[in-house]
């Protein structure tokens, strides 16, 4: 009898099936897609409310280079979030490695071992993260705090009397938004290849899905997971190169809140802080694209510069209630 | 009739995204009855009892219990309306009582001005244990003193403890040996004489005749079929089951275990910190050898030491390629040897259950398929999924399907494809049809022998015995950590034969 009934409703059973699958097509379409519309939301928002200062030639000009060193860093960070990892380290890295920059400068080094020097600290920072989590076996979050204090330490030390400041007319040609524009580009482009089409993004990838499986796979763990740490210095030492000739001086807050910038960056990109098989690095730099926009924006729009963070942390909680998958708890999957 | 019934579920429909899980399933349970539900993994029977245990909601559809409509909110409030469910792999929490797991959720019975009476809970639990035949666990005994199949004795204490008139067992005696099998047996054939009902699910189709009055058979979410005591048949059930004959014997029909001389893998004086002591394998090109043993008794380690994932206490594992040792240290340098490790824990070790067919199944293969400057190009990927999917016969819309939406057998075939993807030609297989269906089984078996025929050299780790003795050419026997026999193929072996040297 059950079977006849099937037989019956084989053609209604069709029509439903392929309703149901048009419903999810379109779910995952939605889902891909709501980074960007808050990307656009905001840009909408603040062109309507600036009367279109905010896409001013000279605003545009500010963007770019408000968005370089996040967006550098964002594409490094990709890699790192992909395998689940994290840094809080970054801010304080990037800020000794601008003071040895600016150090140099001053003692007459010659601009490109200032500007190779600034990039090694960086690489060394986080190489420091990933050794002190991998070869002792502890969260990154321990590793990355440790070396978040010990390079804070040495930056105020160093800026306890004064900043460091360098003559900013001699550099003018490193705030050349033309020349930042293009390492933009070729960044961007090398991280997406780096990412998407080869195995150093696969397998951090594939380790952020399931670490075990990952490894009975062939895949070795430290040399991934360190690689990507070497990516993420790289890039934060090209951040703190141009941040370093933005600003012409070192402080004691120089690089200070770009670990928490990057991570809603992660957020809002829709990037998961979980790693693993969703992960874009498309999704990082559109959320390193949004917090610039929320940034320049709110400022722009004559926005104390102190509600700044106040309103930031605020959509920060609207979207993670909206976007964070909580399935991972429910009782039977 | 209708003053007999339990339970009655009329046109229950749940779909999970585009896959249909449940469509147009009426079931009717009568007072009194043992109702066996079987059908291949993701043909529905485990989403309709979750639904029923209120673990989950239906999309469409009623249910009618004790004359009354019945929607529960919780598996909670299931509990209240007398529906209890034993899960299949839920465990227990870890780091609580005995007592804490059972009454788990529910400790406000004991409460009394906020204060928890742990006197009287343990004593509950202590009734409770006895009760279902299980004296000599106590409520006050921490839960992780406990053996896998004792906690799994709680989690049947658990269920009881609400006294249910409708108890789910899903899957549960697959990880029960004959203690908890007993258990269970003597449990259902009590409430079968309360005149209670319980909803049976099982791959065991031997133990599901035995125990039940009806058996209802799924397909791809669809109810095929009821039969009566007296229309069951183990081949009838696996044809409803399966939608077609199956063609042949289930193990190969071969009795002859010789094979090659020369040996791929070896392993000299291996011994684990559990008590395993200096172990010698050996293992030859086109050989499949069967690892046999209880569940504790190492070999399931062995198979871990063997791929470079545990290190041995004392002992080296070598793979011999031309006539050269090659040690093998972890799994990086045995995937470099072309060997392959499926794991007995599937969800967790694997397969990536978040990522898609495709990246499961390239991964091993990625290292081989980088062109200039580390390039691996989408198209080539694409390639190698479809082809096994074909291969393997997965059923999936497509490669970008998540793993975590197939069904068992689908899941542990795309584990296969993956290692069949890239060059293996020695696998170590750790329970490889553990809660996989019949259908799948039989797939899996057929691909062992045609690996064997290309001169893939397989070692089988197995807690089931038919299927040690139906297809390895030797098998290895191990108790206590102990290696106590090698047997070798040949049509007399009997199970009574190799019980005696792993009990």
């Amino acid at each position: 009898m059950a079977d006849n009934n099937a037989i019956r409703h084989n053609e209604k059973n069709e029509a439903i099936q392929a309703a149901l699958e048009k419903k999810a097509a379109r779910k995952a379409l939605i889902n891909s897609i709501v980074p960007y519309f808050g990307l656009i939301f905001i840009v909408g928002f603040f062109i309507i409310v600036t009367q279109g200062k905010f896409v001013s030639a000279d605003n545009i000009g500010n963007l770019i280079n408000q968005g370089f060193v996040l967006i550098m860093i964002a594409v490094g960070s990709s890699f790192v979030y992909a395998h689940g990892g994290m840094d809080f380290s970054i801010g304080a890295v990037s800020g000794v490695a601008q003071l040895v920059c600016g150090l140099l400068i001053l003692a007459g080094v010659p601009l490109p071992i200032c500007i190779l020097a600034c990039v090694a600290v960086c690489v060394i920072g986080a190489s420091c993260t990933a050794a002190i989590s991998l070869l002792l076996s502890v969260p990154v979050f321990i590793g990355s705090m440790t070396v978040r204090t010990s390079f804070t330490g040495i930056l105020k030390t160093a800026t306890t009397n004064s900043d460091i400041s360098i003559l900013f007319s001699d550099y003018a040609f490193m705030n050349n938004t033309a020349i930042k524009a293009v390492i933009l580009a070729v960044v961007i482009s090398l991280g997406i290849y780096l990412f998407n089409y080869t195995t150093i993004g696969k397998y951090n990838k594939a380790l952020g899905g399931n670490m075990l499986t990952a490894q009975q796979a062939g895949v070795s763990k430290n040399r991934v997971i360190f690689m990507a740490y070497l990516l993420m210095g790289t890039c934060v030492g090209i951040a703190s190169v141009f941040a370093f000739f933005r600003a012409g001086t070192v402080s004691a807050y120089s690089g200070n809140g770009y670990e928490f910038n990057i991570m809603m960056a992660i957020v809002l990109g829709g990037f998961p802080m979980t790693g693993g098989e969703k992960s874009r690095i498309l999704s990082a730099i559109i959320g390193a694209l949004t917090v610039t926009c929320l940034s320049n924006g709110l400022q722009l729009w004559g926005l104390d510069a102190l509600l700044v963070s106040g309103v930031k942390g605020i959509l920060f909680v609207i979207i993670v209630a909206l976007s964070y998958d909580r399935s991972a708890g429910k009782l039977v999957s | 009739m209708s003053e007999n019934l339990l339970l009655s579920a009329r046109g229950v429909n749940k779909n999970f995204g585009a896959t249909r899980a449940l469509i147009d399933v009426d079931v009717d349970i009568s007072l009194g009855e043992i109702r066996g539900l079987i059908g291949e993994n993701g043909s529905g029977k485990s989403t309709f009892s979750s639904i029923v245990a209120g673990a989950q909601k239906e999309d469409s559809g009623t249910f009618i219990l004790k004359g009354q409509e019945y929607h529960p909110k919780s598996m909670v409030d299931a509990q209240e309306h007398g529906v209890s469910m034993i899960i299949q792999e839920m465990g227990t929490i870890s780091g609580i009582t005995v007592a804490a797991n059972i009454f788990a959720g529910r400790l406000e019975q004991f409460a009394k001005g906020g204060l928890l009476s742990w006197k009287k809970i343990n004593a509950e639990a202590d009734r409770v244990l006895a009760d279902i035949g299980a004296p000599e666990i106590k409520g006050s005994m921490p839960i992780d003193m406990l053996n896998f199949e004792d906690r799994k004795i709680v989690e049947i204490a658990r269920a009881m403890s609400t006294n249910p008139d409708l108890l789910i067992i899903d899957e549960t005696t697959t990880a029960l040996a004959t203690k908890g099998r007993r258990l269970i047996y003597n449990l259902i054939n009590r409430l079968h004489e309360e005149n209670k009902a319980v909803l049976f699910i099982s791959h065991d189709l031997d133990e599901l005749m035995e125990v039940c009055n009806t058996i209802t058979v799924l397909r791809d979410g669809v109810i095929i079929d009821t039969l009566n005591k007296e229309q069951m048949s183990i081949e009838l059930m696996r044809k409803l089951m399966v939608g077609r004959e199956l063609a042949g014997s289930y193990y190969r029909d071969d009795f002859d275990g010789t094979s090659s001389d020369e040996v791929v893998l070896q392993a000299d004086h291996i011994s684990l910190r559990n008590g395993f002591e200096n172990v010698d394998v050996k293992l030859h090109k086109g050989e499949i050898l069967g690892f046999g043993g209880l569940s504790d008794c190492g070999m399931h380690e062995l198979g871990k030491v063997l791929y470079g994932i545990e290190k041995p206490l004392t002992g080296e594992v070598n793979i011999i390629k031309d006539g050269k040792k090659k040690p093998v240290t972890d799994p990086v340098t045995a995937v470099s040897y072309n060997m392959a490790y499926v794991s007995k824990d599937r969800d967790k070790e694997s397969v990536i259950l978040g990522a898609s067919i495709k990246n499961n199944i390239v991964l091993p293969s990625l290292r081989n398929m980088k062109k200039a400057l580390g390039y691996i190009s989408p198209r080539s990927e694409k390639e190698l999924t479809n082809k096994q999917i074909k291969v393997m016969s997965i059923k999936c819309r497509n490669g970008e399907q998540l793993v975590k939406e197939l069904s068992g057998g689908n899941k542990q075939k795309v584990v296969f494809s993956k290692w069949l993807g890239t060059t293996s030609d020695v696998l170590i297989l750790d329970c490889p049809t553990r809660g996989i269906d019949v259908g799948v089984k039989a797939d899996m078996y057929k691909l062992m022998m045609d690996l064997k025929r290309q001169g893939k050299a397989i070692i089988m780790i197995s807690e089931e015995l038919l299927e040690l003795i139906g297809m390895s050419d030797r098998i290895m026997l191990f108790k206590d950590g102990h290696f106590t026999k090698e047997l070798m193929r040949s049509e007399e072996l009997s199970e009574k034969t190799v019980i005696e040297y792993i009990i």
